[in-house]
């Protein structure tokens, strides 16, 4: 062979392998999809909306965080930390320092459930069945009312009723970001714009959702959680008519046992609205990582919240099943509340609307629904504690205390109820969260809440 | 076939009988100093036939009068001999002086003479001697300008090598790695945070050498990836001559370099009773009364009468061993060269738990099919078996006993079980006892040219390469560690990871007028990486021996995906040197990657360098004191791509909530995202003293970076928070000195001594988005990147044991209020240290002396800090139950003690929080190895057919001079190995290994 044809061939070979490629740089990603996928059919825009119920359910928030948070820092006593991380250490300590990453967890958190709310609320156009549409648009409500309610609550000084209510709470974004060019830098809103907007959320969430929703938010959740909004803005009548709308057509019923409230894989008949946990969510779980005894997947501190002896101050009938409701481990007496690492965590029970409706009817002298007498009553017979004769807010105020303990009432009717935390004002600095850290160092426009 | 073999047999008897003259040629061939040579290559011109010398320079062949016999040997001159009358012809062979030093560049090889950009050298004997199982671990020190640090004292732990710094917020700070041409796959697929070094699995003992290319001038032709540098590495060839086999084997042990002291039972007790006093009054007894907490902690054994004392930090940290065997074949003849290896190393870690072991073999071939074709074929396999241990943040990692109490036995009364009833934090004994975690990489490395002459002076080659990294790793918790609840855990992670490069080009070399040398290389190049992932976990094990998921009783996890990446680059490089006076060299890349948007896609990337041999102009050229004199510059742009595979596109992931399928938005998209690009300048000196005796290089170089890729920090309002964006820009600036001496030279003594210094100063100079702060760093501008960003602890209140902090608050005239505080929510953090260090150095001496060697390197690094994340347990005045450093007992006692040790207070914060009290200065000098050698006397030695026999003692990381306290300056938090701001971080990190090894070299 000449020369030449040795040539030609190499050089066809190189002109082939030089040329063919370019089309090559083009690669899809195959684990993800473009936002205008996403939010391009109906079926994708209701997978956002059971993603954020993920978000929420996250360990970090309803998983667990929030309540943790609340439990320590209004914490007098009754319970102690034994666990290792510094976050909770600094929350039971009321030394909570703005890089406390716990505090900026729940913060990111809520604002992802918002944003991916929004998302949904943007694209509701894509829903031509107008009852698909409703139940989208109310479930997506509720989760953003909830959201905001909780950061207000905890990022912001107390609610004061019949005041102006004007002191800084968080910002309210209601643009859902989908690119780099809406993002915003806000400033905090008031706490009545803030409250506002939850109940204006919370009430079309009311108006939307059907009575039934399989595991997710229903007429009656929102219901559930507006009696809460209100009881906390203390606004009784609103708190004392939801908890009754709820109490009279939710067709929720208290559990025959007051152990029958918990633990439970599947929601219970006393189940307003519960997260769900599979056993491929055990570390989306975190009040049984924090409260449950390490046999039952709780962490090391075993419990790492430990109760004390002081709690037990709380019950005044030895045979009432929810002083009973402990169990003692290696290290400590933990709560039972909470021992099944895969059981669904009830967010908004029956017994609270009870609770609800009893204290909102003997602040106002009513008796709508029934009387107060009678709605506690009703939760101590289901918890074999004798009954009452006759109460009052004191006593009512208690019969919460026993039955909603370690589910993250404790810092929030502290405040609402002024309470101070052992020698700590209910009104203190330090029983408000910091605006986390990196927020303060990335957002311009953010105030630092005072003390820190 | 038969039939022509005798044919040609038959006339080959017939043509030896017509040439009956011929007659037997014998000679001893030696070198210029009067030694034998031995494999010297002697032919008759014009002929196949031909003989070699034999161990003692002999040889023998038959030729006629009048046949020219020539005799080659690399590197010494060919030398012609006509044959006469005589029948010895002994013959004296010079070397070769012509023949320069080469050095390896970016698809091609140049010699080092001609050179004009800044290349740093390592050749095999640097680092074959050091029985280390990571290759970068061996070149620490050995070059100017780069710094190499192991994470932490964990055998498989990640490597980080910068390369004049680091020039990258967001995207990758690693240089690129390139064997015998293909780029190499170079991620971590560590299952944990805890990276794992991904070139672990390479046999350093099979190097032959390695390039760094520093300058933007040689990283350039691999433009969108040489920002941080490109690391060439070539693998040993096979030499032509006698075939020779080498063995290498090595054993020794190790521990770790450094241990801290910790408070023993005694102590712990005196510390924590008096911590708890001041937190709830000496009438609160709850620590040590009867049936009180430290009962409860030493679990039955009496701690009042000293019946338990344990040190935990004993347990964590063990004795290691090192074993490493490796034989080589290398050989060949005129056409075909070979080189066949095998490697073993066992790495025993000093960490408990922690081993690896490596299987290698690789077979390098090299053939001319003609005087125009050539073809080779580089192949290296290997396994990697790794036992892991946990992240430095898990207290299932061995490190982190050392925060249990000394009054806890570590071991159940049965000494076989561990306590993991009474100790504070879990038993990490317990992974051992009951767990087991496991590692394997097979890796296969593939490459292969094809090389055509077209024309003399043009030249065509195409290679093929492949890189295989395939990576599983198993998890296994029993019933009786962290998952008892579960009743056990398992998980199996798979990683496949392939990536294939063909590249294509032509190389042209003329010569014109003699005077005028002119070079070019033009070509393609593509490559195609791909990933794939599986992973399952499941809980419920029968039986702590069943110990895969498929017999687990539950699925809990599961995934699998699939990513790619590719490159499509064309390149081109002209040199042109002139009267070998003049240097010009100019090169252009223009790479496309399917990582970025459509709209900038593809990058450009040109470098120039020019140099001036002064040395060869006429007023130096006959100087006796100047042997060599070159100035040079380079200039360039050079890219970084290091970001994730789709980060320009806006991403919705899958999720679950109750097992039904969600979206959820996972990333931001920026369709305007573009390559990182860095403009590099570099201006050096490289010189000769008295005939090269003294030679060396200075360089100084600035480095900057512009439109950083940098995942900004948005705020968490929007729902993200961060997005990644082209934003900012970062200088490095520095100096690098390196000088060689030859100290001393004579027959029986040598001693060689190589020093480098480099200084880096490291400036963020625009960073339009503001302060980026992660953990304990921040990036500003006008600051070192990842400076420390830290409250200002100001010891402790004389008064009331209270620890104070400098406010730092601005005020009105812009200085800062140094007055003190207790109130640590009123200070405010301030840029305190740095985690690079400015200076570096290394020096090694290399000695011989009659038939002993001697080596040694000292490496220092200096300007450096490091924070301490675990100090509030450690070093925490009995904050936390954790025991406590001994420098704790001075703590604050009675009202006017002075100590930087604020009251001990149980429970109560005191001085804890994130401060200087934990940063600390991590200045060091180390002899990082040294080797002493004894040769046997070739004499002897032959009698066993043995043509070098060798014994050595290395030892590594012998000694460390150092004023930080903790365990060793630098080890560093591996969780944070892959993050790129938070650096400078310990956190219960093991120190390295200090290894004490001896070895024989073999050679037959």
């Amino acid at each position: 062979m000449k020369k030449s044809n040795y040539i030609s061939i190499i050089m066809s070979l190189l002109t082939i392998s030089f040329m063919a490629c370019d089309d090559n740089l083009n690669i899809e990603p195959e684990q993800n999809l473009s936002p205008e996928v996403a939010t391009e059919s109906p079926a994708n825009v209701k997978k956002i909306l059971n993603n954020i119920y993920a978000v929420a359910r996250d360990n970090s928030s309803y998983g667990g965080g929030i309540a943790l948070a609340s439990e320590l820092i209004g914490n007098a006593g009754g319970i102690s930390w034994n666990g290792t991380y510094v976050q909770p250490a600094e929350y039971n300590e009321k030394a909570i320092l703005s890089d406390n990453s716990f505090v900026e967890g729940i913060w990111i958190n809520a604002y992802d459930i918002s944003n991916e709310a929004n998302i949904v609320l943007s694209s509701l156009s894509v829903f031509t069945d107008t009852s698909e549409k409703d139940l989208v648009e109310g479930e997506a409500k509720f989760l953003r009312g909830l959201a905001y309610f909780d950061l207000a609550r905890l990022y912001s000084k107390t609610y004061v009723p019949g005041s102006q209510n004007s002191q800084p709470a968080v910002p309210i974004v209601l643009t859902a970001v989908l690119n780099s060019s809406v993002i915003e830098y806000p400033s905090r809103n008031i706490l009545e714009e803030v409250y506002s907007q939850v109940i204006s959320d919370l009430t079309d969430a009311y108006n939307l959702l059907p009575s039934s929703n399989d595991i997710y938010a229903t007429k009656y959740s929102a219901a559930a959680l507006l009696a809460r909004v209100y009881l906390e803005k203390g606004d009784y009548d609103n708190a004392r008519a939801m908890a009754n709308d709820v109490i009279n057509n939710s067709g929720a019923e208290l559990t025959a046992t007051f152990d029958g409230a918990f633990n439970n894989e599947e929601n219970s008949v006393e189940d307003l609205f519960a997260w769900q946990v599979t056993s491929q969510d055990a570390s989306s779980n975190d009040f049984n990582v924090f409260w449950a005894g390490s046999e039952f997947g709780g962490r090391n501190g075993n419990p790492d919240v430990s109760i004390k002896e002081q709690h037990f101050a709380i019950y005044n009938d030895p045979n009432d099943d929810r002083a009973l409701y402990f169990y003692v481990t290696a290290r400590g007496t933990a709560t039972t509340k909470w021992q099944n690492q895969f059981g669904n965590i009830s967010f908004l029970r029956l017994a609270e609307m009870y609770l609800v409706r009893a204290e909102s009817n003997f602040r106002k002298g009513t008796s709508i629904g029934a009387t107060s007498l009678n709605d506690i009553n009703l939760l101590r017979a289901r918890a074999n504690a004798n009954l009452y004769n006759s109460i009052n807010l004191t006593t009512i105020l208690m019969e919460r205390k026993r039955e909603l303990a370690f589910e993250g009432f404790a810092l929030f009717d502290a405040k609402r109820l002024g309470e101070n935390v052992g020698s700590i004002p209910y009104s203190a600095n330090r029983l408000v969260l910091p605006i986390p850290l990196r927020e303060m160092d990335v957002n311009p426009n953010l105030t630092q809440n005072e003390g820190y | 076939m038969k039939i022509k073999t005798y044919f040609f047999l038959g006339l080959f008897f017939v043509s030896s009988l017509l040439m009956a003259q011929e007659k037997r040629i014998s000679g001893v061939v030696k070198g210029e100093d009067g030694l034998p040579l031995m494999g010297v290559n002697i032919f008759i011109e014009n002929t196949n036939k031909g003989t070699q010398t034999d161990f003692d320079g002999n040889y023998t062949i038959m030729a006629s009068p009048q046949d020219v016999l020539v005799y080659s040997f690399v590197g010494f001159k060919n030398i012609k001999r006509t044959v006469g009358q005589e029948t010895t012809i002994n013959v004296e062979l010079i070397s070769d002086t012509t023949l320069e030093e080469v050095v390896v560049v970016g698809f091609g090889k140049q010699s080092k003479r001609k050179v004009t950009d800044n290349i740093a050298s390592v050749s095999s004997s640097d680092i074959n001697q050091i029985p280390i199982a990571s290759m970068q671990g061996a070149l620490t020190g050995k070059a100017a300008g780069v710094q190499i640090t192991q994470i932490n004292g964990k055998v498989e732990g990640g490597v980080k090598m910068r390369i004049r710094g680091v020039s990258s917020i967001s995207s990758s700070q690693e240089p690129l790695y390139v064997i015998d041409g293909m780029p190499l796959i170079n991620d971590d697929e560590s299952v944990s945070e805890a990276p794992i070094n991904p070139l672990i699995s390479l046999n350093p003992n099979d190097i032959e050498s390695i390039q760094i290319l520093k300058d933007a001038s040689s990283a350039a032709i691999y433009g969108a990836r040489g920002t941080n540098g490109v690391v060439l590495i070539t693998t040993k060839q096979g030499k032509s001559g006698k075939t020779r086999v080498s063995l290498n084997t090595s054993t020794g042990w190790s521990e770790a370099t450094n241990k801290v002291k910790w408070l023993n039972a005694e102590q712990y007790v005196e510390l924590f009773t008096e911590a708890s006093a001041n937190s709830y009054g000496a009438e609160d007894t709850w620590l040590t009364e009867a049936g009180g907490y430290f009962d409860w902690m030493s679990n039955g054994k009496d701690w009042r009468t000293g019946e338990v004392d344990t040190n935990w930090q004993d347990y964590a940290l063990v004795k290691g061993s090192v074993q490493d065997h490796n034989f080589s074949i290398s050989g060949g003849n005129e056409k075909t060269l070979s080189f066949i290896s095998g490697g073993y190393n066992n790495t025993e870690g000093i960490v408990r738990g922690n081993s690896l072991d490596r299987y290698s073999f690789r077979g390098n071939l090299d053939h001319k099919i003609s005087d125009k074709f050539r073809v080779g074929l580089n192949t290296g396999l290997s396994k990697t078996k790794i036992s892991r241990i946990g992240t430095d943040n898990s207290f299932s990692t061995p490190l982190q006993a050392i925060a249990q109490s000394p009054l806890t036995p570590a071991y159940l009364d049965d000494g076989i079980t561990p306590n993991n009833e009474t100790s504070i934090y879990y038993n990490f004994l317990m992974e051992e006892f009951n767990g087991n975690w496991d590692v394997n990489i097979f890796r296969v490395l593939l490459n292969s040219y094809l090389e055509y002459q077209l024309l003399p002076e043009l030249s065509f080659k195409t290679e093929f390469g492949y890189d295989n990294n395939n990576q599983t790793e198993e998890y296994f918790a029993g019933s009786l560690t962290q998952s008892a609840s579960t009743n056990g855990y398992a998980d199996a992670n798979a990683i496949q990871s392939d990536k294939y490069n063909i590249s294509n080009y032509f190389t042209y070399i003329q010569t014109f007028n003699e005077d005028y040398d002119f070079e070019f290389v033009g070509g393609m190049s593509f490559e195609e990486s791909s990933r794939k992932r599986q992973y399952v976990a499941g809980t419920g094990f029968p039986s702590d021996d069943l110990q895969t998921v498929e017999s687990a009783s539950e699925i809990t996890a599961g995934t699998s995906s699939r990513t790619k990446y590719n490159f499509l680059s064309y390149f081109g490089r002209a040199t042109f040197s002139i009267m070998d006076k003049y240097l010009i060299k100019g090169s252009l890349r223009y790479d496309g990657s399917s990582r970025f948007g459509a709209a900038n896609r593809y990058g450009v990337f040109p470098a120039a360098s020019v140099g001036w041999i002064i040395s060869e102009e006429d007023f130096i050229k006959d100087s006796e004191t100047i042997s060599l004199l070159k100035l040079r510059g380079s200039y360039g742009v050079t890219g970084n791509a290091g970001i994730g595979n789709f980060a320009s596109l806006g991403l919705f992931g899958g999720t679950a909530y109750n097992q039904k399928s969600g979206l959820s938005p996972v990333q931001l998209g920026n369709p305007d995202l573009k390559w990182e690009k860095t403009n590099q300048i570099d201006i050096g000196l490289d010189f000769g003293i008295l005939n090269n005796r003294i030679s060396g290089e200075v360089d100084y170089y600035v480095k900057k970076t512009n439109d950083l890729l940098l995942n900004e920090p948005i705020p968490g309002t929007s729902g993200y928070t961060s997005i990644t964006r082209n934003v900012g820009s970062l200088v490095n600036k520095g100096f690098e000195f390196v000088l060689n001496t030859d100290n001393f030279s004579s027959e029986n003594l040598t001693w060689k001594t190589s020093l480098n210094l480099s200084t880096l100063e490291n400036e963020v100079t625009d960073l339009p988005s503001g302060d980026i702060v992660a953990g304990r760093n921040i990036v500003r501008e006008g600051e070192t990147i990842s400076s420390f960003y830290l409250v200002e602890y100001a010891g402790v209140d004389p008064a009331n044991g209270n620890a104070l902090f400098y406010k730092n608050t601005l005020n009105t005239d812009g200085s800062l209020d140094k007055t003190t505080t207790s109130n640590y929510n009123e200070a405010q953090r301030i840029i305190s240290g740095s985690p690079y260090p400015t200076l570096m150095a290394g020096l090694t001496n290399t000695l011989s002396f009659y038939n002993f060697d001697f080596s040694f390197t000292l490496q220092g690094e200096w300007g450096s800090s490091l924070y301490n994340e675990g100090g509030k347990f450690q070093s925490g005045n009995a904050r936390y139950e954790d025991n406590q450093t001994v420098d704790q007992l001075d703590r604050w006692q009675n009202p006017g003690d002075i100590t930087n040790v604020p009251q001990a207070r149980m429970y109560s914060t005191n001085g804890q929080q994130a401060s200087t009290r934990y940063l600390e200065k991590s200045d060091f000098i180390r002899l990082r190895n040294l080797s002493f050698g004894y040769t046997f006397p070739r004499d002897l030695t032959q009698k066993f057919s043995v043509d070098r026999l060798r014994l050595y003692f290395t030892g590594i990381n012998l000694l460390t001079f150092t004023d930080y306290s903790g365990y060793d300056p630098e080890s560093s938090y591996d969780n944070l190995g892959n993050s790129n701001i938070e650096k400078g971080i310990t956190f219960y990190s093991s120190p390295p290994a200090k290894t004490f090894t001896i070895g024989l070299n073999i050679d037959l």
